[in-house]
């Protein structure tokens, strides 16, 4: 009997230890946890961003060609977010304008005339290089933030009179400049929006468009960033 | 999964732009139509008085040509006297002399083009979802389309080795869909004259 109460009251010690302490360790482990730097400051993360984007023309390839505001573009964005408040990274992308006129006779070089509906569109995929200054840490809600951008765009400039086409393709140096913001849904988390307004622009010189293509691109998207 | 995740976004783009989309095919038969017109800028219009026209019309098929006169070429022929002498010319038979004749000609030419592919192995080249697709193809088209022309007839040039040499003093080509649509004839040659004001006498 009496081997058994020693033993019980050993037990019925330890009980009372262990339910002293461990909850007393789980609360003092708890805040220590929560205070560590999240991963996004701490390391070199990723992010890729799908953007929706309208596109309004401006300058002479507006007052010559299109001047129509094209809702037909996408974008493809990978990005290295780094420690400081530099990111670069690559952004493929797909434009699409097209413009159609009334029925009109017009003048060719050759003295001859052609009447016609025009549909007027251009094409571009641009592939550019890209580096971002952000104004805000990165697990704030709101994070602003400055681009410049360059690189090449493939175009297809084609001039439809009825169903005559009249086409060029070539590949061009594309460039941009941007503002936008970062939006966070939840605190450390994955997931993001992503509003921009950029203006870029593209040399090219056929017929029409004889100083380039440029448009102010509105886009708005959603982000994903991982470590 | 991340890297699956991004892999399926980039897929979606991808699909998104290979669909080649043709930016006229809404497009009705009368919108479709071009009127090609151009003229000898050397010729003196007001200078002609009379006119005849071709009793039948020229088919050229590639590289073989013969002369047809179906009703659609009839009522094509029809429509060429009724805008010249609402220019203000005097039809007269061919052996009358007329100043200036004019012929018609349904044209079609069948040709293999070889197009370039600007795109096919820049995206086979990222995601390698494409190869096989050759950057260039080749592929068969027909067009058919109608050609005016006006010669000049009273400025014959007699010396030529072969008979008589006639300048083309003018020539419209009528291309774009529905020109073998009999309802659409007098609207098409009404266009193509009705655009080259330079040929009136009034």
């Amino acid at each position: 009997m009496v081997p058994i109460d020693i033993k019980m009251k050993k037990l019925i010690i330890a009980a009372l230890l262990f339910a002293g302490i461990l909850p007393a360790f789980a609360q003092e482990q708890a805040p220590k946890l929560y205070t560590l730097p999240s991963p996004y400051d701490r390391y070199t993360h990723y992010q890729v961003t799908a953007r929706y984007t309208a596109a309004i023309p401006v300058g002479s390839f507006s007052n010559n060609y299109i001047d129509k505001t094209s809702f037909e573009n996408y974008s493809i964005a990978l990005e290295w977010v780094f420690q400081n408040s530099f990111s670069v990274g690559g952004e493929l992308g797909y434009s699409f304008f097209k413009k159609r006129l009334p029925r009109a006779t017009y003048q060719q070089s050759d003295g001859s005339e052609i009447s016609a509906i025009q549909t007027r569109t251009l094409t571009q995929y641009p592939i550019q290089a890209f580096v971002n200054y952000s104004f805000a840490p990165k697990n704030a809600t709101v994070q602003p933030y400055v681009q410049l951008s360059a690189g090449a765009s493939v175009l297809d400039y084609t001039l439809y009179y009825g169903i005559l086409a009249d086409q060029q393709q070539k590949i061009r140096p594309t460039y941009g400049i941007g503002v936008g913001s970062k939006f966070l849904f939840k605190k450390d988390g994955n997931f993001g929006a992503d509003i921009r307004v950029k203006y870029q622009g593209t040399s090219f010189d056929y017929e029409y468009v004889d100083k380039g293509v440029s448009a102010i691109n509105a886009s708005v998207g959603l982000f994903y960033r991982w470590w | 999964m991340l890297r699956k995740a991004s892999f399926l976004i980039i897929s979606a783009m991808i699909w998104l732009t290979s669909c080649s989309n043709d930016p006229v095919n809404d497009l009705s038969d009368l919108d479709s139509q071009v009127f090609i017109t151009n003229r000898d800028k050397s010729a003196n219009f007001k200078s002609f008085k009379t006119f005849s026209v071709s009793d039948s019309v020229t088919v050229v098929q590639d590289n073989r040509s013969g002369t047809a006169l179906t009703s659609l070429d009839k009522d094509l022929l029809s429509r060429i006297i009724t805008n010249m002498q609402n220019l203000g010319y005097t039809y007269v038979a061919l052996d009358k002399k007329p100043d200036v004749g004019l012929t018609a000609a349904r044209i079609t030419n069948t040709y293999q083009d070889v197009a370039y592919n600007p795109y096919s192995s820049y995206w086979g080249g990222f995601y390698g979802g494409f190869y096989g697709y050759p950057n260039y193809y080749v592929y068969e088209t027909s067009e058919s389309y109608w050609s005016i022309s006006m010669l000049d007839i009273k400025n014959a040039d007699t010396t030529a080795a072969n008979g008589k040499k006639f300048n083309v003093i003018w020539d419209a080509q009528i291309r774009g869909g529905g020109l073998a649509n009999p309802d659409y004839i007098d609207e098409m040659v009404d266009s193509a004259f009705g655009q080259s004001t330079y040929l009136s006498l009034k």
